[in-house]
């Protein structure tokens, strides 16, 4: 059903904005469009507020572009930089208050499993380090203790950007920040070492260096997600205004800190990895099936 | 409801000052089934729908905001209204359509002649100069904040078709309109044209807004929006003085 | 034992068409259930009262926090969830996180509940005068049981006062009965398009939570209708309802791209709502405000527990040839100014007793109504205190 939501009623659509129409038309509902194809469809998002050269940005960008339904997809945000674009994006994005997002999503979630029994519903948690780790701490843990089946992808830019240049707990110990004014006393959380701890199905840590590699690993988290348990992505997504990176060298940036410790790391629990191996091996099934046929 | 005073307040087009309140608050009730609300008087609907016509018929730059739920066709149910709401459109000469398809602020900025925003419909109403304009199939909540926006600052003749309970802060409103109430507007306008009220735009049909319908409406002429705005009774930029306690920099 | 025999013993231990919890009720209009289905009475406690009133509402998810004396009805709330007249339940991390997915919940479209009481109120309290905002149609029970610190759980109503600026709808239940009939009513109220609001029903903790009194209410096999979410003022967060682009609660405070006038329209919206559900509230709670000897030239004003013991005073000094009336406030948002303001105009004295410290309803009715020097804002008692009767009847005689 969700479908005609994109669909104009009848003599409605030579009177919305090209925008619409492109959407319509040409847009990501009707299958799951690839990173190779960016540029050659309308995306559901173009348009957004963000700082040039954010690399938030462009993970976000990919991010509606991998995730696997779109069209049976809901967003829950908090405050920070990343919901202004996020808004922007041609799905349902909840905007909460601090640091709510997964208690909400566990709500949204589960009522959403109420009402619709046939068709699974995404729920996507994308906020920021000081949004998850801080303020949203206590929501986030107990999403995972409960095994609540959402994936939370947390926007790690290592700072309060949208206050200007707080720190926060994934900011690196010794950085000098607004509110760490003689350096920041403490380590980076381990969020990862805490979700896996928790019992979250799949973890991934990821820079913005790789359009494909995150396209294809929030497409795991989610479908995990709806199938196994919890997941959570958490991605270096630097903040090029109060780390001082110049527009130009923001992917530099991504990839010195990759190499340097942020390096591609995923952990599958037994149970996901069971799961993802079967239905790798579905899919490859499905392809040879779909080869022969042509 | 019984113990309510009957209010003086009457929900007039603007521009009624920075803010006005809502009309709710200011005794104006909702109508039941089978009236309407023009003014903040319960009317009968038939006269709430004449009411609307005419002002749609003589008012300048008349133009319909289709919302949400009827321009995107999720259910069976709209593919229909769709079908009357065009059946409307084209009884009003000189005609504009321009659509609300969402609600979220839009960035960088929005293309008034393309489409209305809850977050600031004064822009499209403004650069358009609508002074008559309609609401169909908007949230209520999104429909009513747009309304009183516009009543703040313009002198648009607001009309709330609405699906559910009506609005207390249009000019005129109809609540649960249904088909059944799209056909019966249709015959209003017919009715009104025949009574005498001479269409300010006679000849004119549906006119394209904003580059993408010109592209998208083949057939359709061009027409800028007409310049002066009708007099809405006030020489100012508002009705009210803004004097009187707005001056911040009052001594 | 032959494979036929066995299926005859099972399908007679159970038959096919034996239905339990919500599958054996019907649903049937608000209007029988809440005001015309034939009722028995039963003695049962507050909590108990809330329980039977939840059976009825057709509830889908729950979402509970023990907090005393808020935990046995959600306890209560929990076992008709095992019995399944609810379809989803679950004990929350603390409050911010209840409250929290109470707003993912309404907006998914489900009818939702919580309750509470006076630190838990606290904890979550960005979280509820968030909804009506959001436009969220839910239902919060508040055993009202003071604030901390010092740190308490005894009757005192203080709660309330936090509530009063929020925008949702607030109702205040006197006795068992009150706790539920209110609840009922205040889901079909919140859910009505036009008005759209979470509603809180709160009374009085211990005194009605705990104790027993006498509730009528209809059998157990009929429920209100389900929740209509697409029919309310905003759209569902299901992606199913257009538009696709929905920032519902859209991040508005940018004025260099948003005008100030959407959060202005905004929040006059949500109290022209608040205006609205006065319609809704006359039909099922039978008016805003209940009137006892009418006309009488003193007038006890109140809310919650301090009504019954408003209504003892009334009887005592009408024993004693005083000539005193009585004002229940069942809604406190709405509140009931035009009400209050036609049925005092005759009173030479209002009496306000209240069991807090700060006397909200007392400047609540300040506010409302004319003539204020013939309020007497008292007697309060506070912290846990009882209000003997006495106490109300000499505030009276010592203005006279």
């Amino acid at each position: 059903m969700s479908l005609k939501t994109i669909r104009p009623a009848t003599g409605f659509k030579e009177y919305l904005p090209k925008e619409y129409q492109d959407l319509i038309d040409d847009g990501p509902f009707l299958r799951q469009r690839k990173v190779s194809e960016l540029g050659s469809f309308k995306e559901a998002i173009e348009e957004h507020p963000m700082c040039a050269g954010c690399a938030m940005t462009l993970f976000i960008r990919l991010v509606f572009v991998a995730l696997p339904s779109l069209e049976h997809t809901v967003i829950c945000g908090t405050a920070g930089c990343g919901r202004l674009a996020i808004t922007q994006g041609a799905v349902p994005f909840v905007y909460g208050n601090y640091g709510d997002t997964n208690a909400v999503a566990t709500g949204l979630k589960r009522g959403l499993d109420i009402r619709f029994k046939d068709q699974p519903k995404d729920v996507v948690v994308m906020a920021g380090d000081g949004g998850l780790a801080d303020i949203g701490f206590h929501a986030v843990m107990h999403s995972w203790f409960r095994k609540e089946k959402f994936t939370t992808i947390m926007l790690d830019n290592e700072v309060y950007g949208n206050t200007g240049g707080q720190d926060s707990g994934m900011t690196q110990k010794g950085m000098v920040m607004k509110m760490a004014p003689t350096g920041k006393k403490f380590e980076k959380m381990d969020m990862l070492g805490l979700a896996k701890t928790a019992g979250v199905a799949y973890t991934a840590r990821i820079s913005t260096t790789n359009p494909t590699r995150i396209a294809n690993t929030i497409r795991k988290a989610v479908l995990i997600a709806r199938e196994v348990g919890p997941t959570f992505i958490q991605a270096y997504t630097s903040c090029n205004i109060e780390y001082a990176i110049p527009t130009p060298k923001v992917i530099d940036d991504a990839r010195d800190v990759e190499k340097d410790r942020y390096g591609f790391a995923e952990y599958f629990s037994d149970e996901a990895q069971s799961y993802w191996d079967e239905s790798e091996k579905e899919r490859k099934r499905l392809r040879k099936a779909a080869k022969k046929i042509k | 409801m019984g113990n309510k005073k009957k209010t003086q307040y009457r929900v007039v087009t603007g521009p009624e000052g920075i803010l006005p309140p809502a009309a709710t608050l200011m005794g104006i009730s909702l109508p039941e089934e089978g009236e309407g609300l023009v003014e903040g008087e319960i009317v009968s609907e038939a006269e709430a729908l004449e009411k609307a016509a005419i002002a749609l018929l003589t008012r300048k730059n008349p133009t319909l905001f289709p919302g949400p739920l009827v321009l995107w066709g999720w259910n069976d149910h709209t593919d229909e209204k769709a079908k009357y709401f065009f059946d409307v459109a084209n009884e009003l000469p000189g005609i504009r359509i321009i659509p609300m398809p969402d609600y979220r602020p839009i960035y960088p900025k929005i293309d008034p002649e393309a489409v209305i925003n809850p977050c600031h419909p004064n822009l499209t109403v403004l650069h358009n100069k609508i002074e008559a304009c309609v609401f169909i199939g908007v949230h209520c909540h999104y429909a009513s904040i747009t309304l009183k926006i516009i009543r703040a600052g313009t002198n648009c003749y607001t009309i709330a078709l609405c699906a559910e309970a009506g609005h207390e802060d249009a000019m005129a409103s109809v609540p649960n309109f249904d088909i059944e109430k799209l056909i019966r507007f249709k015959d209003t306008i017919i009715k009104v044209k025949k009574n005498g009220i001479k269409p300010l735009y006679e000849g004119l049909g549906i006119v394209p807004t904003g580059w993408s319908q010109i592209a998208s409406l083949k057939g359709k002429t061009p027409i800028k929006p007409e310049e002066e705005l009708v007099e809405a009774g006030v020489s100012g930029a508002f009705s009210n003085e803004l004097e009187s306690g707005l001056d911040d920099n009052a001594e | 034992m032959s494979q036929d025999v066995k299926e005859k013993m099972e399908s007679k231990a159970k038959p096919e068409d034996a239905k339990t919890g919500a599958a054996a009720q019907r649903v049937v209009d608000p209007d029988y259930l809440i005001l015309e289905a034939p009722r028995k009475k039963e003695f049962i406690t507050g909590s108990e009262a809330a329980k039977e009133s939840v059976r009825r509402a057709n509830v889908d998810i729950a979402i509970a926090y023990p907090i005393t004396p808020q935990s046995e009805t959600m306890q209560q709330v929990g076992y008709l969830y095992a019995e399944g007249y609810i379809k989803d339940y679950y004990r929350g991390e603390e409050e911010i996180g209840v409250m929290s997915a109470v707003a993912g919940a309404s907006r998914a479209g489900v009818r939702v509940l919580t309750a509470t009481a006076g630190p838990g109120l606290m904890r979550g309290l960005e979280q509820i005068v968030s909804w009506p905002g959001g436009r969220l149609p839910s239902m919060l029970l508040v055993m009202c049981r003071v604030v901390n610190a010092p740190l308490a759980i005894q009757p005192d109503n203080i709660e309330i006062s936090y509530l009063l600026n929020s925008g949702g709808i607030v109702l205040h239940g006197e006795n068992q009965q009150d706790f539920y009939d209110y609840p009922l009513i205040g889901f079909m109220v919140g859910e009505k398009p036009e008005v759209t609001l979470p509603v809180a029903v709160a009374v009085d903790g211990f005194f009605v939570t705990h104790a027993r009194g006498w509730v009528s209410m209809p059998a157990e096999d009929i429920k209100l209708p389900p929740r209509d979410c697409y029919h309310e003022a905003v759209p569902m967060m299901d992606n199913e309802n257009p538009p696709i682009r929905i920032s519902r609660d859209s991040p508005i405070q940018k004025s260099n791209f948003i005008s100030y006038q959407m959060h202005a329209a905004w929040q006059q919206e949500i109290w022209a709502a608040q205006e609205r559900a006065k319609k809704w509230l006359n039909r099922w709670l039978g008016g805003l405000i209940e009137v006892v000897n009418p006309g009488a030239k003193t007038m006890i004003v109140a809310s919650g527990a301090a009504v019954s013991q408003g209504r003892e005073a009334v009887r005592q000094a009408t024993e004693k040839g005083l000539d005193v009336g009585l004002i229940k406030i069942k809604s406190i948002r709405p509140f009931p100014t035009e009400e209050l303001t036609e049925a005092l105009e005759h009173a030479e004295k209002i009496v306000i007793p209240e069991f807090n410290y700060v006397g909200w309803l007392a400047k609540e009715v300040k506010a409302a109504i004319d003539r204020t020097d013939r309020i007497i804002a008292g007697p309060r008692v506070f912290g846990g205190m009882t209000m003997p009767t006495e106490l109300i009847l000499e505030t009276i005689s010592a203005s006279e």
